[in-house]
């Protein structure tokens, strides 16, 4: 360490203008607040995309009500609108836009950009980010791209309309028509995307580089908090699945705006312009190829930094030590590994032939193991805790049993024989729904629960809290599960008319599991009613952040929940360079109800009583070495 | 605070934090050329053209990646001197290092620039059996419309093409009309271009453009917004173009209101049933035709168009990649703008320096005719001049043929094993074998190519960045052509949109060029900038040039890949 260590003090008394402060700030802790600001914003602006196209679903012939609409001004309405109701071109639009909102804009910069950013070099004893400078870049160039990526909102192309996959050849012809693609919405979505990719690289390169390099004295692999290891198999995630995406984007880039073929086969034919003037030749298998290769990845992108979250919480609010820490990191390796040979488990309608498909199929079923480790550790955590029913622990209690079923229901896909039937149908949309909304995000809620005590000084509001927290449990599963059973019933994911216009033509139809469509179509209505309330019980939380900032109860000391990891030896909120002393550990990060200790948890930077009854009464263990 | 490990290494690790980084950074971009790289490996294997071989200038290529090796040593020296604390050494090697990556992106920018101006066209003949799929590369001559005629522009005295004068693979259209839609965002540039080319002759709006004016008394009254004659400018586009705009958006007001209402009226009078049944209820369908009539007396319909018509018909030349389609009295460019009038000859004209059959021969074997017969019937070889070029080839290839099988005759070769002259010797003909024939006059090839030095063609300096077009001599080979616009079956110049394989090639080479560019920046900035840090802090800045160079190593590694695989292969 550096031997200015105990100058950090006198950092906090050096006053930096405040758009260095708050704006360009370098300081990982802002940067990460940065990140979560902004990320749940854009988590609302997706909810509320989604809001629209439920409306569109559950009353295809009715005209949005005033409280989705007013958002619209009056050409826009009469551009994207027919009599106020949502075109199929409008739907399609905002789904392209709410997956790659939730997805690129959303979930991962919350995860792994502002917890990753706020927790992990705390979490380690380092002072900030090995490149704090690159760090603010990283930010800046995500915001940028998700600005230019929504700008097209404006424009009069719209939007990406696409899908979130973006699959070409229907991607490369979308907005053709325009002569300045820049233009064009869906260029800029891949201009955005570039950006994005950039940043998270930055980003994955950062996080790598502090934890390997900036751990505290005496903190060893296996003494990482899992929160830890979690985020450096999710940055090895970032770094290694994102650039072939990043390629794909070029080369679609190319397709839009150098009339290349990458993508576009011979002898494409559209109805308005008759057979492309392009040299075809291209492969949109190979889009799919390499959009899936990160496409997988970034699942456990989303996921990880959410298990980390609950990882932490549970042995903290149950005062017991995490059940099978080591197989959790070993199994989150072989996750991360794993991970990078399951992408085609998304194409198998794609023809790719059965020898492909069942190497596919082996490896999905493979991944399985990993994440039921996971699972099943963090549920067996509990047994036999006192476990404090506090905010941040409810919220990662329900995390258990609502990711259980996103994972579960994974599991008929995994079948290329299953998946065949239930493809691009809403069980489909129900599993991963189940898995990012009730799941991650509620992880990640539970994250802003605990954090806020480190973060502010003050608790977040119980009462508000739990007001948040039940409404959103059971809208969630009245918003989720009908998709499940609507999904076998055969509705596609992309009517936007909620399966009416197929009732017209084919209400008898019964699909293979023996559901009708015509019996299920009143669900739309169910589930659309919970969207809403789901917005509506959100507020709590908002006034909650905000409330509690200014009157929440006060936390008693550094560490209200008397937690054993380095965040909580820093001051409250940690000053410009985290650490008033220069951490060192001694102990393994979950000490929790040691018979030997006085206090039920045992923090990794207190150093050990070296008296000499203690030494004469027992063999000093491994684990209390120091590192001299 | 300072953050640990920036300049010296941390011990259990050996790594100072950027090392640790570059070697992350490398790793992504490994996948990320990986991606591109296997997107090579699929277009190639999954082409249904043939894929051009051995198609750029192959010295160049060799140069460029000797220069890049060179730089790459010359890094590691410049290192190695800030090691041993010798700024002047550092300086030198730096400097060569720099002149390299300046080298390198001089020869690779002559490539690129012959690509840019280097044109190609793929024949169509509907009345062929496989459609001809013959290709012809050359440059575009200049043409000029005289008369209403397009001919070949000629060069004044001073060696110069009259300002009128365009590149020869235009649309030419004598337009009598134009008409804008005002539901997209109609294209400055088109309307720009129209007018310019119109010069003297004027477009007028055909009729007045209307606004309706709904009075208090619910009276309507329609009032000239836009009147007729107006010339054609964008003022005039805008104002009418805001006027719908803005009626659009109250009629889906309107409209809106009126839905709502409907529904609401339906509910009202007890209606449990879901909405999408509602809609198709007789009722609903009633009470809407009802709404209809009311609509009808409130609604604003401003028309979606406007159409200029010229004073005279005016002559266009257009880009024929903003051209959507095209018919005899029509064309549509790409933004829905429609011009009315008549297509006039709008034929390429071409100086080719090369014809390739391979296409032909593929699409042949694919349909099971053979090739020779499908080439045969190419509108290719119904030109002269090229069936003279194509004449004196089969000649080469004759003795060509002959020689191989003496080389297998020779070496006791059998079935199988013999010697055969690839796809490229049989079916294609390339600019030195053009300019090659030229310079023997077309007569005795045979005799020629059946001696043992065989025939002359132009040699590595000459040809250094492919055919010159500019040099007298060379250029009297490539044979001038006049493609008619119908058997214009794709054209483009040697750019990405040619086929997948520049696609790729361009792709790659110019993402690497963009990191020898990138390198150049950082490596340059230690160079200039890099004095100040030498003098306070030697080691970060050796630590620093260690990093660059590592990047270095790797721009040139991916070279190493690119080279073999994008010129030799």
């Amino acid at each position: 360490m550096s031997a200015d260590s105990h100058d950090h003090h006198d950092d906090h008394h050096h006053v930096l203008p405040w758009w260095q402060k708050y704006l360009f700030s370098t300081d990982h802790k802002t940067i990460g607040i940065q990140y979560g600001i902004t990320a749940g914003l854009f988590l609302l602006f997706g909810f509320f995309l989604m809001i629209v196209m439920r409306w569109s679903i559950a009353y295809p012939h009715e005209p949005l009500p005033g409280y989705l609409s007013w958002i619209f001004t009056d050409a826009w309405e009469a551009r994207w609108l027919a009599d106020g109701k949502v075109t199929g071109e409008t739907y399609n639009m905002f789904g392209a836009m709410h997956g790659t909102i939730m997805v690129f804009l959303g979930v991962v910069p919350l995860g792994f950009g502002a917890f990753g950013n706020y927790v992990t070099p705390l979490q380690i004893g380092a002072p900030d980010m090995a490149f704090p400078k690159l760090n603010m870049f990283s930010y800046w160039i995500y915001l940028v791209g998700g600005l230019i990526m929504c700008g097209s909102f404006f424009m009069e192309s719209g939007a990406a309309k696409s899908g979130w996959t973006n699959y070409s050849p229907l991607a490369g012809y979308a907005d053709r028509h325009i002569v300045n693609q820049l233009m064009a919405g869906q260029t800029q979505w891949l201009i955005g995307l570039v950006l994005l990719i950039t940043s998270s690289l930055l980003g994955s390169v950062n996080f790598i580089t502090t934890i390997i390099n900036l751990r505290a004295k005496g903190l060893t692999w296996m003494r990482l908090p899992f929160f830890v290891w979690a985020m450096l198999v999710t940055g090895f995630l970032l770094l290694l699945a994102f650039p072939p995406l990043e390629a794909a984007g070029i080369m679609q880039l190319m397709d839009r705006m150098a009339g290349s073929s990458f993508f576009m086969p011979t002898g494409l034919y559209s109805k308005a312009d008759g057979v492309l003037d392009i040299s075809g030749s291209g492969s949109p298998l190979l889009f799919q190829h390499l959009f899936w290769f990160l496409g997988h990845p970034e699942v456990y992108v989303l996921l990880l930094p959410a298990i980390a979250c609950v990882a932490e919480i549970i042995p903290c609010h149950t005062r017991k030590p995490l059940w099978g820490y080591k197989p959790m990191v070993w199994a989150v390796i072989i996750l991360g590994f794993l991970s990078f040979i399951v992408w085609a488990h998304h194409m198998y309608l794609t023809g790719m032939g059965p020898v492909i498909s069942t190497f596919f199929q082996t490896t999905t079923v493979l991944i399985s193991v990993p994440s039921v480790i996971l699972l099943t550790s963090l549920l067996i955590s509990l047994w036999g805790g006192s476990i404090r029913f506090t905010m941040p622990m409810i919220w990662a209690a329900a995390f258990l049993p609502m990711f259980g079923i996103g994972g579960l229901t994974g599991l008929p896909l995994a079948f290329n024989l299953a998946d065949l039937h239930l493809h691009d149908t809403y069980y489909v949309i129900g599993h991963f729904h189940y898995v990012v909304a009730p799941g991650i995000l509620f992880g990640l809620f539970a994250g802003v629960y605990h954090w806020y005590p480190k973060m502010t000084g003050r608790y977040m509001d119980n009462f508000l809290g739990h007001l948040h927290f039940w409404p959103s449990l059971i809208c969630m599963n009245f918003l989720f599960f009908p998709m499940l059973t609507q999904g076998m019933a055969g509705f596609h994911r992309r009517w936007y008319n909620g399966g009416d216009a197929y009732l017209e033509k084919g209400a008898e139809g019964v699909n293979v599991f023996g559901l009708t469509v015509l019996e299920k179509i009143s669900l739309n209505e169910v589930m659309t009613a919970s969207a809403i309330a789901m917005a509506i019980f959100q507020v709590p939380f908002l006034l909650n952040m905000v409330i509690s900032y200014f009157w929440g109860k006060k936390a008693e000391s550094d560490n209200p929940w008397e937690a054993t990891t380095l965040e909580w030896a820093t001051p409250t909120p940690p000053g410009h360079g985290n650490f008033t002393f220069d951490p060192a550990v001694y102990r393994g990060p979950y000490e929790y109800s040691r018979p030997d200790h006085d206090e039920d948890f045992f923090p990794q930077w207190e150093e050990p009583k070296r008296d000499k009854a203690a030494l004469a009464k027992e063999e000093p263990s491994k684990d209390e070495e120091t590192f001299a | 605070m300072e953050i640990p490990f920036v300049v010296n290494a941390r011990k259990d690790t050996g790594l100072f934090n950027s090392k640790v980084a570059i070697w992350l950074f490398l790793a992504s971009e490994v996948t990320l050329f990986g991606g591109l790289f296997s997107g090579y490996l699929f277009l190639r294997l999954y082409a249904d053209y043939p894929w051009p071989e051995r198609t750029l200038p192959v010295l160049p290529g060799l140069i460029n990646t000797f220069i890049l090796i060179l730089s790459s040593v010359t890094v590691v020296f410049a290192w190695a001197a800030l090691k041993l604390r010798n700024w002047r050494n550092f300086q030198i090697n730096m400097w060569i290092t720099l002149i390299c990556a300046t080298l390198f992106m001089v020869l690779k920018s002559i490539e690129y620039k012959a690509k840019f101006s280097h044109q190609a066209v793929r024949i169509k003949t509907e009345d062929h059996s496989v459609k001809d799929f013959a290709i012809l590369e050359g440059h575009l001559n200049k043409a000029e419309v005289k008369d209403g005629k397009l001919v070949k522009a000629k060069k004044n005295e001073e060696g110069d093409y009259s300002d009128n004068a365009f590149y020869a693979n235009k649309i030419i259209f004598k337009a009598d009309e134009v008409t804008f839609t005002l539901t997209r965002h109609f294209y400055d540039d088109f309307l720009y271009e129209i007018v310019k080319q119109a010069g003297e002759t004027k477009f007028e709006l055909v009729e007045d453009y209307m606004q309706v004016i709904i009075k208090e008394d619910g009276s309507r009254e329609e009032e000239v917004l836009v009147n007729k004659g107006e010339e054609l400018s964008a003022p005039a586009i805008e104002a009418a173009e805001e006027y719908f705009l803005g009626r659009r958006s109250d009629d889906a007001k309107l409209r809106t209101r009126y839905l709502k209402a409907a529904f609401a009226q339906r509910r009202e009078a007890g209606d449990k049933r879901a909405g999408w049944e509602i809609a198709q209820s007789e009722e609903f369908l009633a009470l809407q035709a009802e709404q209809n009539k009311e609509i009808k007396l409130r609604s604003f319909s401003a028309p979606a168009t406007m159409t200029f018509k010229a004073t005279e018909p005016v002559i266009l030349h257009l880009d024929p990649s903003v051209v959507v389609s095209r018919s005899g009295n029509q064309l549509r460019l790409r933004d829905d703008t429609l011009i009315g009038g008549e297509l006039l000859d709008s034929s390429m004209f071409l100086a080719v320096d090369g014809i390739d059959f391979r296409f032909t021969a593929q699409r042949a074997e694919e349909k099971g005719i053979s090739a020779e017969s499908a080439i045969e019937k190419s509108w290719v070889l119904k030109q002269p001049e090229l069936k003279k070029v194509w004449d004196a080839h089969q000649e080469w290839l004759r003795a060509h043929v002959e020689k191989l099988d003496k080389k297998s005759d020779d070496k006791g070769l059998v079935g199988e094993d013999r010697y055969v002259p690839t796809e490229n010797e049989k079916y294609r003909v390339n600019w030195d074998q053009m300019v090659a024939y030229h310079r023997l006059g077309y007569e005795g090839i045979y005799d020629q190519a059946a001696t043992d030095e065989g025939i002359q063609k132009p040699g590595w300096i000459e040809g250094f960045a492919g055919a010159d077009h500019y040099d007298e001599e060379m250029s009297k080979a490539f044979v001038k052509v006049t493609i008619p616009r119908e058997n214009i079956g794709f054209e483009s110049t040697f750019t990405p949109r040619w086929n997948t394989y520049y696609a790729i090639y361009f792709t790659i080479t110019g993402l690497h060029g963009l990191h020898v560019i990138g390198g150049m920046i950082v490596l340059g900035y230690y160079l200039f900038f890099g004095r100040k840090m030498y003098e306070s802090n030697p080691e970060w800045l050796a630590n620093r040039v260690e990093v660059g160079g590592l990047f270095w190593h790797f721009v040139d590694l991916v070279w190493i890949f690119l080279f073999p695989i994008l010129y030799l292969m």
